[in-house]
């Protein structure tokens, strides 16, 4: 498929997004050396919405994007941008390819592997900080960047528990979630009853037109 | 052109067997600050146009490159990766100054062993028939005095099944970017030249040679009467610059 937008801008936007994520694997060396094992793979991501081509070519700890690649592809997947965000992001990303929306084409094993690099990406933020400034004061600053990054993630999770609770069980604004799968239970339970109870009806109602006849 | 032993040189006609030594005087006065007024011109679009040709190329590992009019060697040195050391690309230039600070730059960044540096003419290209998976020119044809016979050299070289490449300026398909961009050309870009390198006159011919040039179509209909088939071609920046294919049959 031919990019819908000027060839030049979506070259432009590949190449920004290729830079950031070499940049990225040139600070996390555990995914770039993990990256090696997949460097005669080409995976093809088909966007629907936006609609977007991107063929991902890994190599020596970095990765190439493309918006044209006319060559055999390992792996191909056809979605819209979410499903891939969640793909992305996902803890079992086998078990999101079975059930989700995404349509794969060939082998899924590779990009399974590629899925878990990217989930488990830890970047080494100290080490920039360290070329710039120094070993002393990079130190302390990284330091002080993962203890806000650390306290941020940790209210940012009390937050949310703290506003569930609230919207749940205090203002009773929406049920809770095990409240709500019990009613959606019983509902399918009831489903269940009524269709047999019809069933039987229709049984009894057929014999005793039998009778009668 | 009004007489067959004459051409265009730019804006001027001029004898045939002078135009190659005119460019090349141009090209010679260019070569040390070429990547610089490249980058100050396009504002560094020239390497999202040449990104562009490197993908649609399809080159792969161990693959022969050729490319001609390779200048400061941009898409020889990303081939060069790409093809790895079983690969072979060559950096072809008929201008000995552009293929010194070429040759000097991929050197200066470690590039070599896959790399071989070949004075040529496109006109008459000195290699085998069938020895290219795929041969590129940059911002060259235009200069080249008998494109037919560039076009015919370029399919010889060429093996069967191989692409060639042709990024050049081409016209703008939008009247009004077309205004802006002659405007651009011919009172920005000598200025540019003036200031910058101190050249505004080659910076003049880039500008003329450029309105001189084929479109698009003229263009793939060369490319299809000197043997290519299956030609087509993608305007990039509104037409500013088309990138042309073709494949031997």
């Amino acid at each position: 498929m031919k990019p819908v937008i000027d060839p030049a801008l979506h070259t432009a936007i590949l190449a920004a997004v290729e830079r950031v994520i070499n940049r990225a694997l040139a600070l996390a060396p555990d995914s770039a050396a993990g990256l090696d094992a997949l460097s005669d793979c080409v995976f093809a991501v088909h966007c629907t919405a936006p609609p977007l081509d991107v063929y991902l070519q890994p190599g020596a700890g970095k990765v190439r994007l493309m918006g044209i690649y006319e060559g055999p592809v390992t792996t191909s997947v056809r979605g819209v941008a979410s499903d891939f965000a969640e793909l992305a992001s996902a803890k079992d990303p086998a078990s999101t390819l079975i059930n989700g929306c995404i349509e794969l084409k060939g082998d899924s094993a590779p990009l399974i592997e590629l899925q878990k690099i990217i989930a488990a990406l830890q970047i080494d933020w100290e080490a920039p900080l360290v070329d710039t400034l120094g070993d002393v004061a990079g130190h302390q600053l990284a330091q002080l960047l993962r203890g806000a990054y650390g306290w941020g993630r940790q209210a940012s999770t009390g937050l949310g528990r703290q506003l569930e609770e609230f919207i749940h069980e205090e203002a009773r604004l929406s049920p809770p979630r095990l409240e709500l799968e019990d009613f959606y239970r019983d509902v399918q339970q009831l489903g269940l009853r009524v269709e047999r109870l019809q069933s039987r009806t229709q049984r009894l109602r057929k014999r005793l037109q039998q009778l009668r006849g | 052109m009004s007489d067959k032993n004459t051409t265009h040189f730019g804006y001027k006609e001029v004898d045939t067997q002078a135009k190659a030594s005119m460019v090349a005087e141009v090209f010679h006065s260019v070569a040390s600050r070429y990547d610089l007024m490249n980058d100050l011109m396009s504002a560094g679009i020239h390497r999202v146009w040449k990104r562009f040709t490197i993908e649609l190329s399809g080159v792969r590992r161990g693959n022969a490159v050729l490319d001609i009019a390779g200048g400061t060697g941009d898409l020889a040195a990303r081939f060069a990766e790409i093809v790895g050391p079983t690969g072979r690309v060559v950096l072809a230039d008929i201008n000995d100054s552009m293929l010194k600070v070429g040759r000097d730059k991929l050197l200066d960044n470690g590039l070599l062993g896959n790399l071989e540096f070949v004075q040529a003419d496109a006109q008459s290209l000195p290699f085998p028939d069938d020895s290219f998976d795929c041969v590129t020119i940059a911002f060259g044809l235009r200069n080249v005095t008998d494109k037919d016979a560039a076009l015919r050299s370029m399919l010889r070289v060429l093996k069967p099944g191989g692409r060639l490449l042709v990024l050049e300026f081409s016209k703008p398909a939008n009247p009004l970017l077309s205004k802006a961009y002659d405007t651009y050309s011919f009172k920005v870009l000598p200025l540019m030249g003036r200031l910058v390198a101190n050249d505004a006159e080659s910076y003049q011919y880039l500008a003329e040679s450029i309105r001189m040039h084929p479109d698009q179509e003229t263009l793939k209909e060369m490319m299809e009467d000197a043997g290519f088939s299956r030609c087509e071609f993608h305007n990039m920046t509104g037409g500013v610059v088309a990138l042309h294919k073709g494949v031997k049959a």
